[in-house]
């Protein structure tokens, strides 16, 4: 192999040595980014509940000095105490990302309190716990750093049955532009990733419960087709790494067109 | 499997369920109606039907027969 110098200069999307953590890591978007960002060089924390997931990944990670742990994000209070340990363990982490997340369909006169809370607990609650977590000093990378959100297309279209998937996404936009103005003066960037219907193993199992009419209209509502996890991963280390530098409270739309009619 | 009847009465928004009931007459028999009902019976029961099938049941009684099937498989 060539020594080929992969400074922040030669290569932007360098991420050599940047410790990044991310959530929902042992399957579909979550790992195709913890693959990238391996191969990008960075260092991994994966974490997830899925234990034998993250045993299942190492085998995807390029280079050396990732770590892994299997930890329950709804244990929202322990988040920051938690993500201490972490960067005592292994060093200050430069970038988060939350692509751990709870689908649901439900049409609004089942939606009860216990239903719609636990969706807002993952998806929403514990991307703030995670900020929280970041921002302290024994945590975060002193040079700065990066959080992405992995929210939905949800956040911005209406569909029948998706009220509490739709209300905890579009609350992470909300989260990141005022976490990207208070945030910006320690060098904190904060920013969201609206993927349209990508093809994870989150969405098989939705899919599965289709009919054929169903799956078409949803394939057919994509002018490129439905997305891959690795589309969603290069959106978000083109956030994390320092083509980004100058993006915050931004919502990028990965969606092969789906918002776009 | 004693509480079914009831769970699926909840989720159609009906006082009582009995197994003679028509699923398709069912003030709330929609697609969104299908989809929790395979919802609840994957989280209670462990059964994962697909709508294709929950809308080939006719009665109540057929529904409930199939999960029971499906868990003794």
């Amino acid at each position: 192999m060539s020594a080929v110098s992969e400074t922040a200069f030669d290569n932007p999307l360098s991420l050599h040595a940047r410790r990044i953590l991310v959530t929902g890591a042992a399957s579909g978007i979550g790992r195709a980014t913890c693959t990238l960002l391996s191969q990008l060089r960075a260092r991994v924390v994966a974490v997830d509940v899925d234990e034998a997931g993250l045993e299942g990944l190492q085998k995807d990670l390029a280079g050396e000095g990732h770590a892994r742990s299997c930890f329950d994000l709804e244990d929202v209070e322990r988040i920051p105490t938690w993500m201490t340990e972490v960067a005592l363990a292994g060093g200050p982490i430069f970038g988060v990302v939350h692509a751990a997340g709870l689908p649901c369909v439900r049409p609004l006169r089942l939606l009860t309190p216990e239903v719609y809370r636990k969706v807002l607990l993952l998806n929403t609650e514990a991307a703030l716990a995670l900020a929280r977590g970041f921002q302290k000093k024994a945590v975060g990378d002193p040079r700065g750093g990066s959080i992405v959100f992995i929210s939905s297309v949800m956040a911005l279209v209406g569909a029948p049955g998706a009220a509490a998937y739709s209300l905890s996404k579009a609350a992470l936009h909300g989260l990141a532009r005022s976490l990207a103005v208070e945030l910006a003066p320690v060098k904190i960037r904060v920013n969201c990733i609206a993927p349209g219907f990508v093809r994870t193993p989150m969405f098989e199992r939705m899919a599965a419960q289709w009919d054929n009419v169903e799956l078409n209209r949803v394939e057919q509502a994509h002018p490129l087709g439905l997305g891959a996890p690795a589309d969603v991963a290069n959106g978000v280390v083109f956030l994390l790494a320092d083509t980004g530098r100058w993006i915050t409270g931004s919502v990028l739309t990965l969606d092969g067109g789906y918002s776009a009619q | 499997m004693e509480h079914i009847y009831a769970q699926l009465a909840e989720i159609l928004e009906l006082e009582q369920l009995t197994a003679d009931v028509v699923l398709a007459e069912c003030e709330y028999w929609d697609s969104l109606t299908v989809l929790s009902i395979i919802a609840m019976l994957g989280a209670s029961y462990g059964v994962h039907l697909t709508a294709t099938e929950v809308r080939g049941m006719t009665s109540a009684g057929d529904l409930v027969a199939a999960v029971q099937h499906r868990r003794e498989q």
